[in-house]
């Protein structure tokens, strides 16, 4: 059975260029890039060939590019380093949907004395720009807001965010978490980006390896690094660099944004039909984030009165790859975060799958899940005690039966 | 993460999605005994049914011959239904002897769960349990006469201590006790509590508090928050004025001077903040998609604030 893969907001497949640019890095120019010997050189040339690449397809400056082993340390590099720039100020704006690479950080920063405003999000995954000035404080230290929800797939107004931020105080640090729009979306980081002070990705979101991230630092920023060590990345990043795939990490940001606007015209497309077809073939279902400016591949179903993990599973059975905010797949018992600061009902919070897609899916791949999808409902939903398959809607008692369960 | 299910628990819920002939989905019309646990806000909840030959004079030897079940909730949860129901019918027991019947022989049923997902087999038994004192109101056997401990309504009396579930102070004790639970982490795959905000677990009266109090306690270790937020003064104004008194001179300026000439166009001005002399401001109406919006709000809005009110004033367009 052919593996129809979509989970790409979850991670990608390496493009075959990606491992050709990798490859001589792993088998022949294997050295230190800090040695002195002449091999060596090729190395660390090797890194800094890549970050010119990466500036310029960013249109940062290449000593503005660090190289880090993924966006968790990038995050975490970001938020921890901007707090040491300035031990006066304390207070933190973020928002509630974060991945938590930034979620985990900035409450941990709470945890330990420093005032945190979580922006909330409304019904359909956006952020009210209004809650964000108003949060605004004279003791604002860092806002860290993500370009592009993880699970919603909507994007935040970061470019507008980040111009209030400087118009309003330029010692703030603006940092973002772009590991889903780098590559999707347009970042000119002295265009459109031009107030961002700290912006993280990673390879493997846009097919290069797991294990290679970038921290984007403005020059003049006050932000300190977070790994110490060693004189590697003008020591602002300490480690040995993981030269193959620091190598990988530029071939893969040049092939997403090559044919950027194409690739995210077909994308769009696909989703889109994919969207529109299921949602016309299975009642009670609904499109989380519609409505609001979203990832070209993104999207996130909310099935009411089933729950995801047992989709997942049939879908898996189909050989297609795709993720759930169900509790039952979360590690936790709760519910995606996301979701419920999206205010999902609560018959549906547990009921979704998130498809991502990649410029490797086809429009057979989507045929295939438009295909087992209704099925792989229609099977659960004979099953649930809220669910009348006979009539295909909610059982007359649902919402009765609902409130009289509360027992657990 | 992946699916770590036995071959049996796969089997179990794959055949109840298709419907396999044999498997127990359903619900019994006029069912003898019918018991419901969870519910859809917690992620699984269990609809439970089961009729039964009734003996012509005595109760307590009617004999279960058919169980069904609806299930919301994840493949073990289904799968634990599943075989709930099977291991019901295989017995051909009394509903009395039925209630001998474990989540633990649930578990062994479908050849074990992963930890995490044992509450799907507590689930499958405490629904069980409600659906026989459900026979017994209903054929008037009194259970408390055979020695059989009929629970109170604990779960409506006692004091929350999970709040996220919905699960009281009598229930977790009595849970912890006949599970045998011993650490949080057991209390949350056996009974979920405590496992989303996690607030109960340390706080006084909380999870760790309960398992003190019913094994006794243990050394352990208290972690304490450090430090605590610092409180700024307010700061004074730099033109004089409260931020209270510019505030109301910004409004009277956006009213008399600057509404006026936007209404003529069909637009309006929405002030979303002030911040000392920063003003946070949005176009409305007509202005909301008009070309030269921002400069609308820095040229004639601006403009107007720092002659009336105080040059510092910058307008900050949101």
């Amino acid at each position: 059975m052919k593996t129809i893969y979509m989970d790409n907001n979850a991670t990608t497949r390496v493009a075959p260029e990606v491992v050709e640019a990798i490859l001589p890095f792993l088998k022949e120019n294997y050295f230190n890039p800090s040695s002195m010997y002449g091999p060596a050189r090729d190395a660390s040339d090797a890194i800094e060939n890549a970050r010119r690449r990466i500036a310029a397809r960013l249109g940062a400056e290449a000593d503005e590019i660090l190289f880090t082993s993924c966006a968790t340390e990038s995050n975490n590099a970001a938020i921890r380093g901007a707090l040491k720039a300035e031990p006066s100020r304390r207070h933190v704006i973020t928002t509630a949907v974060e991945h938590p690479a930034v979620l985990e950080v900035v409450a941990d920063l709470e945890r330990r004395g420093f005032p945190v405003t979580f922006l909330p999000v409304n019904r359909k995954g956006e952020m009210d720009v209004r809650d964000f000035v108003r949060a605004l404080r004279e003791d604002t230290l860092l806002v860290t807001v993500m370009h592009a929800n993880n699970e919603s797939g909507v994007i935040f107004p970061v470019e507008d965010l980040a111009r209030i931020v400087k118009e309003t105080d330029p010692s703030i640090l603006f940092h973002t978490d772009a590991t889903q729009s780098t590559g999707k979306l347009p970042i000119d980081w002295k265009g459109n980006f031009r107030h961002v002070d700290l912006l993280s990705f990673s390879g493997h979101k846009l097919h290069a390896p797991k294990g290679v991230g970038a921290l984007v630092v403005r020059r003049g920023s006050r932000w300190r690094p977070f790994l110490i060590g060693g004189h590697q990345e003008r020591s602002r990043r300490a480690g040995t660099e993981n030269v193959a795939f620091i190598a990988g990490l530029a071939t893969a940001l040049d092939l997403a944004l090559e044919n950027r606007e194409e690739e995210v015209a077909r994308l769009e497309a696909m989703r889109d039909r994919l969207e529109r077809e299921l949602t016309a073939r299975i009642p009670w279902l609904e499109v989380n984030g519609q409505g609001a400016a979203r990832l070209p591949n993104t999207l996130n179903l909310a099935v009411h009165y089933i729950e995801g993990e047992g989709i997942l599973y049939q879908l898996d059975a189909h050989g297609i790859c795709a993720s759930s905010g169900s509790a039952c797949t979360s590690g936790s018992l709760e519910p995606s975060h996301v979701l419920r600061a999206m205010k999902v009902p609560f018959t549906a919070v547990h009921g979704s799958v998130r498809f991502s897609l990649s410029r490797y899916n086809t429009g057979e791949e989507i045929d295939r899940v438009i295909e087992v999808f209704p099925e792989i409902v229609r099977n659960l939903r004979k099953l649930s005690p809220y669910w009348d398959s006979a009539k295909d809607r909610p059982r007359e008692d649902a919402k009765e039966r609902l409130e009289g369960t509360s027992r657990s | 993460m992946g699916w770590d299910y036995s071959e049996k628990t796969k089997k179990l819920f794959m055949d109840a999605v298709k419907g396999v002939p044999g498997t127990h989905l359903g619900e019994i019309e006029d069912p003898d005994g019918l018991g419901e646990h969870g519910s859809i806000a917690c992620g699984d909840a269990l609809r439970f049914t089961f009729r039964v030959d009734r003996h012509p004079s005595d109760p307590t030897k009617d004999v279960i011959v058919e169980a069904r079940y609806l299930t919301f909730g994840c493949t073990s949860a289904i799968a634990a239904s599943e075989a709930l129901c099977r291991l019901i019918e295989e017995k051909k027991v009394t509903p009395i002897e039925a209630l001998a019947i474990k989540n633990q022989d649930i578990v062994d049923y479908v050849d074990g769960l992963p930890e995490q997902k044992i509450h799907c087999s507590v689930m499958g038994a405490e629904a069980l349990q409600a659906a026989v004192f459900n026979w017994a109101q209903k054929r008037g056997v009194d259970l408390g006469k055979l020695g059989i401990d009929i629970l109170p309504e604990e779960q409506d009396e006692g004091r929350m201590v999970c709040k996220c579930f919905g699960l009281t102070e009598p229930y977790i004790r009595r849970k912890i006790k006949e599970l045998n639970l011993r650490s949080i982490p057991q209390i949350t795959n056996a009974i979920k509590a405590g496992g989303a905000c996690m607030t109960c677990h340390h706080t006084p009266g909380g999870l760790q508090d309960i398992l003190d109090d019913v094994w006794g306690k243990e050394e352990r270790v208290v972690i304490q928050s450090g430090d605590f937020p610092i409180r700024r003064e307010a700061a004074p104004s730099a033109s004089g004025f409260s931020d209270y008194q510019l505030g109301k001179m910004v409004e009277k300026t956006i009213d008399e001077e600057v509404r006026p000439t936007l209404h003529k166009d069909g637009g309006d001005i929405e002030i979303v903040d002030i911040k000392g002399t920063m003003v946070y401001a949005r176009l409305t109406g007509a202005c909301e998609t008009c070309a030269i919006g921002d400069r609308t709000l820095h040229f004639v809005v601006e403009r107007a604030l720092k002659e009336k009110v105080d040059e510092r004033i910058r307008v900050i367009a949101v």
